[in-house]
């Protein structure tokens, strides 16, 4: 007797979805196969966004919070003469500064007692936010500007063009000192002024891309049956540049996460919110002494570029090999 | 050839006439005035009256379009004005402080390009070796490092290990005591160096990849040539050409790294002063330095471009 299948019974597996899951997956392991250096990239950026989200689980002690320690020289009513030896010798407890790393404190403490793993942990939002947020701001305006650049050439193109190598003559990071002050420096802004400072690269990237899109004889067909300049544009050049957009997001990010570092580290960085930039900074007073904070919050800026360096990389090998070294 | 260069000259200077206009309208928008934080920093002495008055001397009340025209006026005579904040003619102050930056910018260079070019090299001839992978992976992380970090850290060792005394007193010049200068200089240029290698170090690494694939090195090795002489002037000369045309790109680099680097150093170079007038709205100062910043990322583009067109005929006829 021959079965029937039921149509009423669902399988246990809808083998559609099982199928576009494994093979995303499998096309990812594919990745950290041929790409083992793209691959630890994506490691790293992994276990940085990781390390962002769960920053509160993970802190062990509050970033703020400031430690201190029983002192061993207290002594209850310590005499005049006492006293101007040791201006601290009234108080049972000291401020817990330049703690070694180990122990209670992972990385040690800072000058002002505060444990700089709960502040590299934190640190690593910030960041994130900058590095993806101005990455995301600067490929989708240059998305914009490029193609009104590269498909209405002339007058437009050459004055945008200009503009662009206006922004390169300026060093990035003085560009983005200027434009960093010109609102009020909370996360938001300056994440907004780093996305418009990239513009320019973006912008000559992708303008490339759809010149020669634009010169392909899908787009001539396109427009020999009349379609309009706009449904060109988001039918037929848009998908066509998807890599190139892809490897401009990815490439992008570390200079953003670099930039804000340096202008953090200047003292001119977002306020109100622990950032690695700035850490180095502060950590520089007793380097000599206590080079912790300084070691541990300038590593993981190196450490978070390199991530998204090395992703951005393979991903560009990937994606469009002709770009490789560009 | 000629076209293409009166062309290049014109869109450069068209650039820089930009970048002028780009740094007079931003120092003039961002918050606050020198004439209000020379005379704010103590609110009680400060009112309407003597912060106008000050903005008055200062030309700062002026309409901005008129602003805009005596500048533009006085620039094209290369009038740079007087410094708010020291009193000197902005002339005067570049003078005193480019001889640093150009000192620092060119020992980064000289460490940069010493090291990127045989590095680049051995890594391409070494391709997929153990070697290779050595030297790129220093070159990844040294593009990650920031460049305030790498400079900390190489002082740190300085300290730690007690290398060489950092003596700085009279900020000499290295053609005035080239062993005390050299001390001041030796950290900032290899954090420098180290920074803007990496690129360079990469590209011409893909570029010999490519050239040695070339069917001119092919001949050039059937003809029995030794590896090096095929290697130095028959791919190496040609993979260079790319790592020129990036130059610009690399300078402008450079000079931001030495914005970071001269504050760190307290050399009052270029980039120092960038920093300085921009935080205390020293407008004829901060215009200037940031203009000459230009015209020199901007005139080095240029000589590429021409030097390319020169050199590769197929780039001046397109």
């Amino acid at each position: 007797m021959t079965q029937i299948a039921d149509p009423t019974v669902v399988p246990l597996r809808d083998p559609t979805v099982f199928d576009r899951v494994s093979s995303g997956s499998r096309s990812l392991m594919r990745f950290m196969r041929t790409k083992p250096l793209g691959g630890s990239g994506l490691v790293i950026v992994v276990v940085f966004i990781l390390v962002a989200v769960l920053a509160s689980v993970i802190q062990r002690n509050d970033p703020d919070n400031i430690f201190e320690t029983p002192n061993p020289d207290y002594k209850a009513n310590p005499t005049v003469i006492e006293l101007a030896r040791d201006p601290d010798i009234g108080s049972p407890v000291l401020v817990a500064q330049f703690l070694e790393p180990g122990g209670e404190y992972w990385f040690g403490t800072d000058k002002f007692g505060r444990d700089i793993w709960a502040q590299v942990v934190h640190g690593a939002r910030l960041s994130l936010i900058v590095g993806l947020g101005a990455s995301v701001i600067a490929v989708v305006g240059g998305l914009i500007i490029g193609m009104i650049s590269a498909y209405y050439a002339g007058v437009v193109d050459l004055l945008i063009q200009r503009i662009v190598d206006m922004l390169q003559a300026i060093p990035f990071l003085v560009l983005v000192l200027v434009f960093t002050q010109i609102t009020e420096r909370s996360v938001l802004n300056v994440v907004l002024w780093l996305g418009i400072a990239g513009l320019a690269i973006t912008t000559r990237l992708i303008r490339s891309a759809v010149l020669q899109v634009r010169e392909s004889e899908f787009v001539l067909a396109a427009r020999v049956v009349g379609a309009s300049d706009l449904r060109i544009m988001i039918r037929h050049v848009l998908p066509n540049c998807v890599a190139v957009l892809i490897i401009a997001f990815s490439i992008g990010i570390g200079a953003y996460i670099l930039a804000e570092a340096s202008i953090s580290f200047l003292g001119a960085g977002p306020q109100g919110i622990p950032s690695w930039g700035q850490m180095v900074q502060a950590g520089r007073g007793s380097l000599d002494l206590h080079p912790w904070q300084t070691v541990f919050a300038g590593g993981a800026i190196m450490l978070i570029v390199l991530g998204f360096n090395l992703l951005g990389d393979a991903l560009r090998d990937v994606l469009d090999p002709r770009l490789r070294g560009a | 050839m000629q076209a293409y260069i009166i062309r290049r000259i014109i869109g450069a200077v068209f650039v820089v006439f930009l970048v002028g206009t780009f740094s007079f309208f931003a120092i003039r928008v961002l918050p606050g005035d020198f004439a209000t934080a020379s005379l704010g920093l103590d609110a009680g002495s400060a009112n309407a009256e003597t912060i106008a008055q000050r903005k008055a001397d200062l030309g700062l009340d002026l309409p901005i379009g008129e602003q805009y025209a005596n500048w533009l006026w006085d620039t094209i005579r290369l009038d740079f004005g007087t410094s708010f904040l020291t009193q000197n003619s902005v002339w005067y102050e570049i003078g005193r402080s480019l001889p640093y930056s150009i000192e620092l910018g060119v020992l980064i260079m000289i460490v940069g390009f010493t090291v990127a070019i045989p590095v680049g090299l051995i890594s391409a001839i070494f391709q997929d070796k153990p070697l290779d992978y050595g030297l790129r992976g220093i070159a990844i992380m040294a593009l990650a490092a920031p460049v305030f970090w790498t400079a900390a850290i190489a002082s740190l060792v300085v300290l730690q290990w007690d290398l060489f005394l950092i003596d700085v007193i009279g900020q000499p010049h290295l053609w005035e005591d080239p062993g005390r200068a050299i001390t001041w200089y030796l950290i900032p240029m290899f954090a420098g160096g180290f920074a803007g290698t990496a690129t360079t170090m990469r590209l011409l690494r893909s570029q010999m990849l490519e050239v040695l694939r070339q069917d001119y090195v092919r001949t050039a090795r059937a003809k029995g040539l030794r590896e090096s002489v095929v290697i130095m002037r028959h791919a190496l000369r040609n993979a260079l050409l790319p790592v020129l045309t990036v130059m610009g790109v690399t300078i402008a680099t450079i000079i931001g790294s030495q914005v970071i680097l001269e504050n760190m150093f307290n050399i009052p170079g270029i980039g120092n002063k960038v920093l300085t007038s921009l935080f205390a709205r020293d407008n004829p100062v901060f215009q200037s330095v940031v203009l000459i910043i230009a015209v020199f990322t901007v005139l080095t583009n240029l000589v590429v471009d021409i030097m390319y067109g020169v050199i590769d005929p197929r780039i001046r006829l397109s």
